[in-house]
């Protein structure tokens, strides 16, 4: 299973140098080409591109989603509430963030497999085993996002709540409120890093055609297929969507 | 009549630092206290304390009579009737209807009761009209002024005040004064905080002076005004 | 806050839209990489899917891992290319009905130089020896594929352990690999399929041994056994299986070509 992802890091370098080396087709002429198959394939609304952005971009957002329910909250108790071992738990945090993609699609795929513990219900290589393995992913991401907006915050806002008569809960909902845009930081950097993913895409939904198969499994598949220009084609599209989600979650903050 | 509050053997030390060492202080109701001291005398610290909102090191605090409880139940109680207002406020990034209902609806007070509570605060700081505008955009003297809105709507019985007047401009700074000023007749005790002697003589003669987080004799203007009393009750 | 509360209906009603569109019946199929990269499932698939209305999901991985995700019954049915591996997999009780279905062949490519010389050897094992002698750079899938399999038969029979730095172990598809022989001005075993859809554009490596009985390249199908892992769709594994080998799945994988050569064969009965 490891094999997969890195066979895709490591055609990526194969694709650069290959491209850099081939005398007729220059680094230039290769990258044009690339920019060229993707407006073709957007201009053409080609079916397997289309899937492959709305399963992408439908996985990561429940995962986002998921993960925003369980990372947010985990993040702002960890940032406002002193407790014995919370050294411990902010170090487990920043290391579970360097967790690669692999291990969690390994963990998880040895839980959900039929002869996995959570067998039974049939869920390796469906949309649902991706969204569990990224919203994993994504949970450490937001967390510390959030713990770091939390400390950084303004440290008047929790008194100042209290001293107006806020509960403990009810100040901490204030604070909250007060640091939206850092919230929805962290929600951005988590959307960001599921949806370029493509350990836990590859290993848990195994790049099914129109079904399983993202924006970056695609890339990784094309890649080792020698579509190298289609590789970079599908990457130059999924650039444009992040910068759209992106440019969309920046207009809501903007309210 | 119980008095308002009652410090006993009040410590409360940062580390190993003793910021605030009061073995016994009384302040009574319906007054205008004025905090005094060098900078690091322990005048914030003390706030903090009679806020409710940092636990005192080791002592006894009474409130109107009754022993407080340092635990979240009790202290919101106690804290829904002790306002304090620092000298460089924070206003919620929202309008300045919301800021000045935040207090109000902690309190379940909400609808045209709500409204009608923020107009006439913001009617007393002279800030009229400023509902629908965003806090955040507001210049010093108007922040300060719609902090003390705030504070106001909720009528406390304790109105807290550490250097409410540092950073504001002249027209603001009078129109705060002959607020803060009016208040112990409107049933709000006032403890203030305050570097300048001018305010001092202007709100009043309740004195409490602070000299390495002890209570201390102030030290002796030139000229003793006519009718000052002692400071504190100590 | 209002803003927010606008922003979760809005993302909300985007998931239940996309949750709604899961319909029909979905067949798990874990295969070789060969045979969707050489865009044999896309034609072979639709008509098996829309007569029986059903989707056929297809993992496609190396030989050897597709059986093992077999092993483990989180699939239907198996579609790979590696005899032994096959006949063990039913042997072991995983699989049931083992057909074949198709064959093609390996090659050896290499640089047009050929500077082993195996262009003049007379079978696969030798055209290996003389790599092996020469110290000439030969990438190895390395990753429990068929190929791989296949490529380990062969040094067995040259008598050769491949070590040393001329013996790159890549651990990556068929199609890396041959890119990366290409970079690395290497030789490599690929099945004629795959090599074929590279050459020209994709590798200027060249066939340079081919044609012995030995490189045959035997593909089968397998439907999981439904005694061991009762959740299986075996009905419609066997349905699948009944159409590949039968004849209008033959006749599809018969008349599918690639760069206008054909890139499968089919037993003929």
């Amino acid at each position: 299973m490891t094999c997969c992802v890195l066979r895709s890091a490591c055609c990526v370098q194969i694709a650069v140098s290959h491209a850099a080396r081939s005398a007729q087709h220059g680094l230039m002429n290769f990258f044009s080409e690339s920019l060229h198959t993707a407006f073709g394939l957007i201009s053409a609304r080609d079916p397997d591109v289309v899937n492959a952005v709305t399963v992408s971009i439908v996985v990561s957002l429940w995962s986002t989603l998921f993960a925003a329910l369980a990372g947010i909250p985990a993040g702002v108790v960890i940032g406002v509430a002193e407790f014995p071992g919370k050294r411990a738990a902010v170090t487990l945090l920043n290391t579970l963030m360097a967790l690669p993609t692999v291990v969690v699609g390994l963990f998880v795929y040895s839980i959900i497999s039929r002869q996995g513990p959570l067998g039974t219900f049939g869920l390796l290589f469906t949309p649902h085993a991706m969204v569990i393995g990224q919203t994993i992913l994504a949970i450490p991401i937001m967390a510390n996002f959030t713990m770091s907006t939390i400390k950084g915050a303004d440290p008047r806002i929790v008194p100042t709540a209290l001293t107006l008569g806020a509960g403990p809960f009810g100040s901490v909902r204030r604070l909250v409120i007060e640091l939206r845009f850092g919230i929805m930081a962290a929600i951005i950097a988590g959307f960001g890093r599921v949806i370029a993913e493509v350990g836990v895409a590859m290993m848990l939904g195994g790049n099914i055609r129109g079904y399983t198969r993202t924006m970056t499994t695609a890339i990784a598949m094309e890649t080792g297929k020698g579509e190298f220009a289609l590789g970079l084609a599908l990457g130059i599209i999924l650039m444009a969507v992040a910068l759209i989600a992106n440019l969309f979650l920046n207009i809501l903050q903007q309210k | 009549m119980a008095p308002l509050y009652q410090l006993d053997r009040i410590r409360k030390n940062y580390g190993n630092r003793e910021a605030l060492a009061i073995d016994e202080l009384t302040i009574q109701p319906g007054r205008c206290y004025t905090l005094t001291g060098p900078n690091g005398s322990g005048k914030s610290t003390l706030l903090q304390i009679l806020a409710f909102l940092a636990p005192p090191t080791a002592g006894r605090l009474l409130f109107c009579g009754e022993a407080v409880v340092w635990e979240n139940g009790p202290l919101l109680r106690l804290r829904r009737q002790v306002t304090l207002l620092h000298q460089a406020p924070y206003l919620f990034s929202t309008s300045v209807q919301a800021n000045v209902a935040f207090g109000l609806k902690t309190r379940g007070i909400t609808g045209t009761e709500q409204r009608l509570l923020v107009d006439e605060a913001l009617e007393t700081v002279q800030l009229a009209g400023f509902q629908k505008r965003k806090a955040q955009e507001l210049s010093g003297g108007e922040a300060q002024r719609v902090a003390m809105a705030r504070a106001l709507a909720l009528r406390p019985k304790v109105l807290l005040l550490d250097e409410p007047l540092a950073n504001v401009d002249g027209k603001s700074t009078e129109l705060l004064e002959e607020v803060i000023v009016s208040l112990p007749a409107r049933g709000t005790s006032v403890i203030i905080t305050t570097h300048d002697p001018e305010h001092r003589q202007r709100f009043g003669t309740d004195r409490i002076h602070l000299v390495a987080g002890r209570p201390a004799a102030p030290p002796q203007p030139a000229i003793l005004h006519k009718g000052e009393t002692a400071d504190a009750h100590l | 806050m209002k803003t927010m509360n606008g922003f979760l209906l809005a993302l909300t009603t985007l998931l239940m839209l996309c949750a709604a569109a899961e319909a029909s019946e979905r067949l798990k199929m874990s295969t070789t990489t060969s045979t969707q990269d050489s865009g044999l499932l896309n034609v072979l698939l639709p008509p098996f899917e829309k007569k029986n209305d059903v989707k056929v999901d297809v993992i496609a991985v190396g030989t050897g891992q597709a059986l093992k995700i077999g092993e483990a019954g989180d699939v239907d049915v198996v579609f790979v290319h590696a005899r032994k591996l096959e006949d063990k997999f039913v042997a072991d009780g995983f699989g049931v009905n083992r057909k074949d279905v198709m064959y093609n062949d390996f090659v050896i490519i290499g640089p047009k130089g050929d500077p082993a010389g195996i262009a003049k050897a007379r079978t696969a094992a030798e055209a290996l020896k003389m790599i092996a002698a020469r110290g000439a750079s030969f990438i190895s899938r390395g990753d429990k594929s068929g190929t791989h399999v296949k490529e380990k038969e062969l040094w067995k029979a040259a008598g050769v352990e491949p070590k040393g730095g001329w013996y790159i172990e890549a651990g990556q598809g068929m199609g890396p690999v041959i890119t990366m022989a290409t970079e690395r001005r290497a030789y490599t075993l690929a099945d004629r399929g795959t090599y074929n859809a590279f050459k020209g554009q994709k590798t200027d490596l060249a066939i340079l041994f081919q044609g012995e009985k030995g490189l045959f390249n035997a593909y089968g199908v397998i439907a999981v056994n439904p005694k061991r892992f009762p959740h299986v769709k075996y009905d419609l594994a066997m349905k699948f299986i009944d159409y590949v080998t039968g004849p209008e799945g033959q006749k599809i994988i018969a008349g599918y070509k690639a760069h206008g050569e054909p890139v499968f064969f089919i037993y003929r009965k």
